[in-house]
C-alpha cells in the first residue's frame, strides 16, 4: 500500500469512528431532559433508569435500577472489569439528605478477547443501588432523581458513552407498581452473588505467581467450571488459567496472582463463580467470598514448582529401593535375575520392562485411587493403606507367607497366578510385573521426607499433574531393575547361580519376617488386645495352611478346597480386626501432650512456646526421628528449661482433623515437625528430618 | 546435611522451573525483545543496556488512547524523556485487520500529525513483544531500567477514564516514576493498574 492509499484508509477509518462516536453523542443528549427522561439510547446501548417504588416514602429505602441493553455482542463491565476495559460509573443527584448506597453487581461472564479475559455482561444487565431516604417529611412537588453515568461498551473495540437519567418521583401518571419494573428488579436479585454463605483462605505461593484458594463447604458439581475475580485489579490476573481440586471439606482453587499480589495477612474478597453446564449457555451461580490469609509454609514444604516436584518423586522413587521394607522384595527380584542370567537376553530384557510395568501401573492404579477418594471427599495421605488394621493384617499375612515360602515350607506351581506365587521369582513375565506391583504396595509405608512434599504438591494439584508425580515416583522406583534387565553387563556382576541359591533363598525370608514383625507392631498400634489376638491366631492360620498345602502339593486336585478352606477362617479371624476403632495407646513417653487444635489455642494464647510432632507408629522416618533428636536427653532438657509443651498428632490411625493440619502445610504424610514460638500464631516448619542441632536452632532462633 | 542439600536443590529446581514461564515482575529482569520499527531498524532491548527505556503500547483507534494523545499528554512526557535521555518506544501490537494496525507509513503519519515524540514506533503484529510483556492495555506503560530491571509497569496515570478533563487532576505515573529515578528515588508507585482498550493480538 503506498502512502496516500495508507493515509486514506485511516481518515476513513477515523471518520467512521467520529460518525458513530456523534451519532452516540448525539442520541445521548437528544433525549428529553424533562419529565420521567429515564432512557438514554446510543449507538450500543439503551440505558434506563428505574425506580422499584412509584414514589419516596421516608425513612425508608428506595432501590434504584441502571438499566443496560445491548446490542448483540456488545458488552459493558462488571465493577471489576478485568485486564482492560471500565465499569460504569454513576454520579447521583438527589433530594437533601438522601444517600445512594453502592452498586449491587449481578454475577459477571468471562468474556475473552485474544490471551486477555474481561469480566462484564452482555446483552443486558440492571445494576440496583439502595438509596436511604431520611425519615420526616418530604420536599413538596415532584422529587428529581439524578443519575449522571459514565460506561464503556465494547466489542473488541470500545466505545465510551455518557448520559444523564433523569427521573420523578412520584411517576406522573401512576402510583402503581409497574409489573415490568418489578420484574427487572427481581431478575437482578436473582442473579446477585450469595452473600455470606462460603468463606475460605488463600494462600500465597513462595514465588508470589500463584494464590491457592481453599474454600470449605463449597462442594459443586464435577462438571462444572470454577473461577474467581477479585473485587479489584491488582491480586488476581483475570487472564491465566485457573485450576480446581476437591479438598477434604470443599474445594481449592488455584489462580495466577496479578500484578499486585495480595500482600501479607489482607484479606482477598472477590467472587467465586461457578458454572455448570445446561445444555446453551451455563448456569452460573455466584459466592461473594472473604478469603483470609494464610501464611505461606516455609522452609522444606514450600509449595514445589512442577518440574522439582517431578525431579523429587523420581528422586524418591530411587530411594524406595533401598527402603527397609522394599529391599527384601528387590532382593528377590534379584534372585530372580540369577536365575535367568543363562537365559536369553531378550527374555531377561522382558523381565526388566514388565516389572517396571508392574510398578508404573500400581504407582498410577494408586494415584488413581487417590484421586477417585479425593474426588470423593476422603481426607486421606500417602500412608492411607498402612491405616487400615484389615490391610496391615493382610499384608502380614502376605509378608509371612512369602517368607515360608522362601524357606521352603511350600512351593508355588509355576501356572498358578497371584501376588503370593509371584515373589518365587518364578519364570512367567507375569510373575516379574507382579513382582513390581508388590513391590510398589510393599513401598507405600516408606514416605521418603521428599516423596511427601511431592505428594501433598500431588494432592493439591489437577490429576494431570498428580498422575505426572505418581509416574514419576514409579520411573525412579523401577530404574535400577530395569536397567538392570537392559545391560546385561551389569547382570555380570551378579554372582553366578549355585547351590548357595538355596541358602540366599532362606536367608531372604528372614527380612519379610521381620517386615511381618514390624506390620503387626502397628497393627497393635491400632487395635486393642482382641483383634490383635485375633490377628495372632490368623497369622499360625496362615503358617498351617501354608505347611498343608506343601505337604498335599503333590495331589494338585485338593489346592482349591484347601484354599477356600483358609479363606473362610482368614476372613472369619479378621472379623475383630476390623472392629471399632480404639485409640492408640499412650505413648511410654510420659511428657508429651495430645495435639488438638483447641489446645494449641490454648497454648498459643498462653504465650506458651510448641513443638507439635505429628507422627505415625508405621512411619520409619518418624521413629527415627523420635530416637535420635527428639526422645534424647539434650532435647528432653531443652524443651524443659524453655517450659516447651510437646504436643503429638499421632496419625496411626486415620483423623481427618490431623490429615488437614498435613494438608495445610503442604504434605499428604508424616512426619511433620512444628514449632510455635512463645504467642506466635504461625509456625515454624522443620526439616522433615531432624536432628538436636535443628530442634536447637529452632528454638534459641526466638 | 541431607534436608539441607534438598532443600537448596528444591529452591533451584523451584526457580528454573518457575522464571521459564514468568510474568513480567518489577525488580526482575525484564523480558528481552527484538522489534523492528517503522523505518525498518532493528531494535533489542539489550541495545539499551545502559539507558532508561519507556514501552508504551498503543492504538490510535482506542478512545483512551486518543484522550491522552489529543490533549497531547503524551508527546509531551515523551519529549520530557526524551530530554533526559530516556529512550520511549512505541508498541503497536495490534494484530492485522484489527483495530490499531497500522503499516509503518500510517504509524509515521499518525507520529507526524500527533506531534509525537517517541524513539521508535516497533510495529508488533504477531504480539511478541507483548504478549513477552503480557501488555494487557493500550495504554500501558513499562519502565525498564539501565541495567534491564523492570521498575514500572501499569498505567499512564491515576484517572481512568476516557474524559481528557481528568488528565491535569491525575497523578502521572510515568512522569512521577522517571523524575524519582531521576532524583535517585526508589519509585513510589512500581505497579499500577493499567486502563484502556484492550490490545488487540
Amino acid at each position: 500500500m503506498d502512502r496516500a492509499g495508507a493515509g486514506e484508509s485511516m481518515k476513513m477509518k477515523s471518520a467512521l469512528f467520529s460518525i458513530i462516536f456523534w451519532l452516540a453523542w448525539l442520541l445521548a443528549s437528544l433525549a428529553p431532559p424533562a419529565h420521567g427522561a429515564a432512557t438514554v439510547s446510543t449507538a450500543h446501548a439503551t440505558v434506563t433508569l428505574l425506580s422499584e417504588q412509584p414514589q419516596a416514602t421516608p425513612g425508608q429505602t428506595l432501590w434504584l435500577g441502571l438499566r443496560f441493553e445491548l446490542i448483540p455482542h456488545w458488552h459493558v463491565y462488571w465493577r471489576n472489569p478485568g485486564a482492560s476495559g471500565a465499569a460504569p460509573v454513576i454520579r447521583w443527584t438527589l433530594p437533601d439528605g438522601w444517600t445512594a448506597g453502592d452498586l449491587h453487581w449481578p454475577v459477571p461472564q468471562r468474556i475473552r478477547v485474544g490471551p486477555l479475559t474481561n469480566y462484564g455482561y452482555e446483552e443486558a444487565v440492571t445494576l440496583l443501588a439502595p438509596v436511604r431516604i431520611p425519615a420526616g417529611p418530604l420536599p413538596a412537588g415532584p422529587l428529581t432523581l439524578t443519575a449522571d453515568a459514565e460506561w464503556l461498551v465494547c466489542r473488541v473495540e470500545c466505545i465510551p458513552e455518557s448520559g444523564r437519567l433523569t427521573l420523578e418521583l412520584p411517576h406522573p401518571g401512576s402510583l402503581t407498581w409497574d409489573p415490568a419494573t418489578q420484574h427487572l428488579f427481581a431478575a437482578a436479585r436473582a442473579q446477585w452473588p450469595e452473600a455470606d454463605r462460603v468463606s475460605g483462605r488463600y494462600r500465597l505461593a513462595g514465588d508470589a505467581r500463584t494464590i491457592t484458594l481453599e474454600v470449605p463447604g463449597l462442594v459443586v458439581d464435577d462438571r462444572a467450571e470454577v473461577w474467581f475475580a477479585a473485587y479489584e485489579w491488582g491480586p488476581v490476573d483475570p487472564s491465566g488459567a485457573q485450576s480446581r481440586q476437591p479438598t477434604a471439606e470443599g474445594l481449592a482453587l488455584r489462580v495466577p496472582a496479578g500484578d499486585l499480589p495480595p500482600a501479607g495477612d489482607a484479606a482477598l474478597d472477590g467472587l467465586l463463580v461457578v458454572e455448570t453446564p445446561n445444555g446453551g449457555a451455563p448456569a452460573r451461580r455466584g459466592y461473594a467470598v472473604r478469603l483470609e490469609a494464610q501464611p505461606a509454609t516455609t522452609g522444606a514444604s514450600e509449595p514445589l514448582g512442577l518440574l522439582a516436584a517431578l525431579g523429587f518423586a523420581f528422586l524418591g522413587g530411587l530411594i524406595l529401593n533401598v527402603m527397609p521394607c522394599v529391599l527384601p522384595v528387590l532382593g528377590i527380584k534379584v534372585l530372580g535375575f540369577v536365575r535367568e542370567a543363562g537365559a536369553n537376553q531378550r527374555r531377561r530384557v522382558g523381565h526388566g520392562l514388565s516389572y517396571g510395568a508392574g510398578i508404573l501401573l500400581s504407582f498410577l492404579a494408586l494415584a488413581a485411587i487417590l484421586l477417585l477418594l479425593r474426588a470423593g471427599g476422603a481426607s486421606l495421605g500417602w500412608g492411607f493403606q498402612l491405616q487400615s488394621p484389615v490391610l496391615v493384617a493382610l499384608l502380614a499375612y502376605l509378608m509371612l507367607l512369602v517368607g515360608l515360602n522362601l524357606s521352603g515350607v511350600f512351593t508355588v506351581g509355576a501356572g498358578l497366578m497371584g501376588a503370593g506365587q509371584a515373589l518365587t521369582a518364578g519364570s512367567g513375565l507375569f510373575n516379574t510385573f507382579a513382582t513390581g506391583v508388590l513391590a510398589a504396595v510393599v513401598a507405600s509405608p516408606c514416605t521418603a521426607p521428599f516423596m511427601g512434599t511431592a505428594l501433598g504438591f500431588a494432592l493439591t494439584r489437577p490429576a494431570s499433574e498428580a498422575l505426572a508425580v505418581f509416574l514419576a515416583l514409579g520411573v525412579g522406583f523401577a530404574l535400577p531393575v530395569v536397567l538392570l534387565s537392559l545391560w546385561p553387563a551389569q547382570v555380570r556382576w551378579l554372582p553366578k547361580p549355585g547351590p548357595w541359591m538355596k541358602g540366599f533363598q532362606q536367608a531372604v525370608a528372614f527380612p519379610l519376617y521381620a517386615t511381618a514383625a514390624w506390620l503387626l507392631w502397628v497393627l497393635s498400634q491400632q487395635t486393642d488386645a482382641r483383634a490383635y489376638g485375633a490377628a495372632l491366631v490368623g497369622l499360625v492360620a496362615v503358617a498351617l495352611a501354608a505347611w498343608l498345602y506343601g505337604q498335599w502339593q503333590p495331589r494338585g486336585w485338593r489346592l482349591g478346597l484347601l484354599g477356600a478352606a483358609v479363606t473362610v477362617v482368614l476372613l472369619l479371624l479378621l472379623r475383630p480386626v476390623a472392629g471399632p476403632d480404639v485409640a492408640a495407646p499412650a505413648r511410654a513417653d510420659p511428657e508429651h501432650l495430645a495435639w488438638s487444635e483447641t489446645r494449641v489455642r490454648e497454648l498459643t494464647a498462653a504465650g506458651r512456646p510448641m513443638f507439635v510432632n505429628f507422627t505415625a507408629a508405621w512411619c520409619i522416618t518418624c521413629q527415627v526421628n523420635e530416637r535420635v533428636a527428639l526422645a534424647t536427653e539434650n532435647t528432653r532438657r531443652l524443651f524443659a528449661d524453655r517450659a516447651v509443651a510437646y504436643l503429638v498428632a499421632d496419625w496411626t490411625r486415620r483423623d481427618p482433623v490431623i490429615a488437614r493440619q498435613l494438608e495445610r502445610h503442604g504434605r499428604s504424610g508424616v512426619p511433620l515437625y512444628l514449632w510455635y514460638a512463645p504467642g506466635s500464631e504461625t509456625p515454624v516448619v522443620l526439616p522433615p528430618l531432624l536432628t538436636e542441632g535443628i530442634i536447637a536452632e529452632a528454638l534459641q532462633s526466638h | 546435611m541431607l534436608p539441607a542439600f534438598f532443600h537448596v536443590f528444591l529452591i533451584t529446581l523451584a526457580f528454573v522451573a518457575g522464571s521459564a514461564i514468568a510474568a513480567p515482575r518489577v525488580g526482575e529482569p525484564a523480558p528481552d525483545f527484538t522489534g523492528v520499527d517503522t523505518q525498518g531498524k532493528t531494535h533489542r532491548l539489550a541495545d539499551y543496556r545502559g539507558k532508561t527505556v519507556v514501552l508504551e503500547w498503543t492504538n490510535h483507534d482506542c478512545p483512551y488512547v486518543r484522550k491522552h494523545y489529543g490533549a497531547g499528554n503524551l508527546q509531551e512526557q515523551q519529549r520530557e524523556a526524551a530530554a533526559q535521555g530516556v529512550i520511549w518506544l512505541s508498541v503497536i501490537s495490534s494484530a492485522p485487520g484489527q483495530q490499531g494496525y497500522v503499516s509503518p507509513a500510517e504509524a509515521d503519519e499518525l507520529t507526524r500529525s500527533r506531534k509525537a515524540a517517541p524513539h521508535a514506533v516497533l510495529l508488533d503484529p504477531e504480539g511478541r513483544i507483548g504478549r513477552a510483556y503480557e501488555a494487557k492495555t493500550t495504554p500501558h506503560l513499562f519502565i525498564i531500567d539501565e541495567a534491564g530491571k523492570l521498575v514500572y509497569m501499569g498505567g499512564i496515570d491515576s484517572l481512568a477514564t476516557a474524559d481528557p478533563a481528568d488528565i491535569p487532576k491525575a497523578t502521572q505515573y510515568v512522569r512521577v516514576a522517571l523524575k524519582e529515578r531521576a532524583a535517585g528515588q526508589p519509585i513510589s508507585a512500581p505497579v499500577t493498574r493499567p486502563y484502556g482498550c484492550s490490545v488487540k493480538y
